[in-house]
């Protein structure tokens, strides 16, 4: 029981980002400083926030294609309804938050209430919603926000950047709920066996529906982050940043199948392709070459994995 | 609950839908300031600098400099020629190595994070493209603020988050030359329609505005049938124009292509659809893509400026900058084989009048 404890997933990959970090720490001194540690963990929010709340969806056997494009939907809606509408600002983020979330919510609706499958369901909104964005913006970008709102992306709150602050929230709240919390039990039952948990009482498509609500939340709370962080408006943003998230959660040890998975992984995933990524650049490898990297280490990461975790089980 | 909820998501689409079916022509909002008709373009109105200023640089004057080159992406013929433009420049002035690195995709964000992580790795200078003028701009003033040296080329950034911009040809310019072309051949009172890459291409939006400004104040007997979308995509782009030549028929006389890859592809429906003659391809292309069409005498022109003399200039304006040479207030710049480039706006650096390839000198180009 402790040796296979011991050789759990989590365990080879924390294992693999120690690595990483000390072979990426000889490659250049200007690695392991605290401003390059803030920075990459300021670009690193918005697809850490994504991909936390993916973990709940992808252990629950389901799968969120839609992600990236409620960021760019999300956006566009906060630029018009402040520039265009002539909301103020706070007023303006609620609203672009609660339409987020709504838009999950809707994917949860489509899957639950019309028993699409999630891939379908999501790749659909996926279109559908880059759709709205395109339709909204007209090309057109939103620009000139008031200084206090780059304090969210381009700020720091005693010292830390502010964005690290929200996202260490978020990984604190959903590590305890799905570790800890009945809620969070539901959530692999239902990825484990769904007919069962549903025999079982529980509320299969509550939870799923509120999962996939809170998905679109995470990636509307990205949306806005972004915008600050970059200080405009485009209706393109967030492209392919389902890809990232997922990424990172699969590196991270959650089954694709559902029932497996931890925020735990998920946040060593993030950590691991960040750190390669910025390492590898400040070590002179081009992008290219890095992104054949990441997919390589994620390959081999699950291969060792499965080889470990077939041997404990024998 | 359930309806109310469809119906609210389908009012959203749908006006989304209907908003942009209004005549709308793909160009940006930003005021246009159209060419006169005839005669030569004024003199431009002297500005004072409005670039930005690196902190507390280093003493780079002779110095070898370490620079990064990140284009908009890599992989792509464009910013091939002008990566080699570069590096031609880098050879010639032999203390400068420049090495070019970007996304292998046109995204804000990963191109942000290319240069970010160039920041950290301390670099001397930066020559970029931007992909997003004012997305760009908290990291390049960031590298400012580390006391780089930052220039851009091709596509500009907001002008106070860099030095110097090399501008390829101003957009009325390029407007002027393309709308006068196509007015040449289909009259002056033909129609025609536009095939570019995505209305949120600034490059292009801004191309198309000034074109509508112009169009409306020197051809306005013309008349502007449509613009469509086609990214940045062959086949996309010849189904474009395909269905363009199907949808209006013989009221269509001239397509403008916007992009390196949608004019080919729009010469190319053309000759398909055995309109050449009848329907007039004007576009923006490098002379490689173009010279089938060109010989054939299906296109008679294409306009464009020289990618390798952008990145040739970008190079020298660069290490003008690092020297000390080139300042605030100077009013052009020797940029090696080029000759001295003239400062306008303030802060940009304009490499010249568009050029039109035709089949004369068509064959004196290679890229």
């Amino acid at each position: 029981m402790t040796a296979k404890k011991l050789i759990r997933h989590e365990t080879i990959l924390a294992l693999l980002v120690i690595v990483a970090l000390f072979v990426l720490d000889r490659q250049s001194d200007r690695f392991f400083t605290v401003d390059n540690l803030f920075n990459q963990g300021r670009l690193m929010t918005e697809v850490g926030l994504i991909a936390l709340i993916m973990t709940f969806v992808i252990v629950t056997g389901g799968i969120d294609l839609s992600v990236g494009s409620i960021v760019g939907m999300t956006a566009i809606v906060l630029g018009v309804f402040w520039k265009n509408l002539g909301l103020p600002l706070p007023l303006a983020i609620l609203l672009a938050l609660a339409v987020g979330t709504f838009a999950g919510f809707v994917n949860g609706i489509i899957i639950t209430r019309f028993r699409v499958p999630a891939l379908i369901a999501t790749l659909g909104t996926l279109a559908l919603y880059r759709g709205i964005a395109e339709g909204i913006s007209q090309a057109r970008s939103v620009r000139g926000y008031p200084e206090w709102f780059f304090v969210l992306g381009q700020g720091s709150v005693l010292g830390v950047p502010t964005q690290l602050w929200i996202l260490g929230l978020v990984a604190l709240l959903s590590a305890v709920a799905l570790a800890y919390t009945t809620w969070g039990r539901t959530t692999y039952a239902i990825g484990s066996n769904e007919v069962a948990a549903r025999f079982s009482g529980l509320g299969v498509d509550a939870t799923k529906i509120a999962i996939y609500a809170a998905s679109g939340f995470a990636a509307a709370l990205a949306a806005v982050i972004f915008v600050s962080r970059v200080s405009t408006t485009r209706s393109d943003m967030g492209t392919g940043l389902e890809l990232d998230a997922i990424t990172a959660v699969v590196l991270g040890g959650t089954s694709i199948f559902g029932g497996r998975g931890t925020v735990v992984g998920t946040i060593l995933g993030l950590i691991l392709i960040q750190a390669l990524k910025n390492g590898l650049s400040l070590a002179g490898v081009k992008s290219d070459g890095t992104v054949v990297l990441i997919g390589a280490v994620l390959i081999l990461t699950i291969l060792v994995s499965n080889l470990f975790h077939r041997d404990a089980n024998r | 609950m359930l309806r109310t909820m469809l119906a609210a998501v389908a009012a959203l689409a749908l006006s989304a839908g209907l908003a942009g079916a209004q005549g709308w022509t793909g160009g940006d909002d930003l005021p246009t300031n159209p060419l006169p008709c005839d005669g030569p373009a004024p003199a431009p109105e002297p500005m004072a600098y409005n670039g930005g200023e690196p902190a507390n640089p280093p003493d780079r004057n002779g110095k070898p400099l370490t620079v990064v080159d990140v284009p908009k992406l890599i992989g792509v013929g464009y910013f091939d020629a002008t990566s080699k433009g570069m590096q031609e420049a880098a050879a010639e002035l032999g203390n400068m190595t420049i090495t070019t690195d970007a996304p292998v995709e046109a995204n804000i964000d990963d191109q942000i994070t290319v240069i970010d992580n160039y920041i950290t790795k301390g670099v001397d200078g930066i020559l970029f493209a931007a992909n997003d003028g004012v997305a760009i701009a908290p990291v390049l003033k960031k590298a400012l603020a580390a006391g780089i040296n930052v220039v851009g080329y091709d596509s500009n950034a907001e002008p106070d988050a860099r030095q110097w911009f090399v501008n390829q040809a101003e957009f009325n310019g390029v407007a002027k030359t393309l709308v006068d072309k196509m007015a040449e051949e289909i009259g002056a009172d033909g129609s025609f329609a536009i095939v570019t890459s995505t209305f949120t291409t600034p490059n292009q939006a801004r191309w198309i505005a000034e074109m509508a400004a112009y169009q409306a104040a020197c051809h306005p007997e013309m008349k502007w049938l449509e613009t469509v979308e086609a990214q940045e995509d062959n086949i996309l782009s010849f189904n474009q124009a395909n269905t363009l030549i199907n949808k209006y028929g013989d009221e269509l006389k001239g397509i403008f292509g916007m992009t390196s890859i949608a004019t080919p592809a729009a010469a190319d429906a053309v000759t398909q659809a055995g309109q050449c003659g009848k329907i007039a391809v004007v576009g923006l292309a490098t002379p490689n893509a173009m010279r089938p069409y060109i010989e054939s005498d299906c296109v008679k022109s294409t306009v464009l400026w020289n990618p390798v003399d952008l990145g040739y200039a970008a190079a020298h304006v660069l290490r003008a900058t690092a020297d000390g040479t080139l300042k605030p207030g100077d009013t052009s710049v020797k940029a090696g084989k080029l000759g001295d480039l003239a400062v306008i706006k303030g802060s940009e650096i304009l490499l010249g009048d568009p050029f039109v390839f035709t089949k004369d000198n068509v064959n004196d180009f290679d890229f």
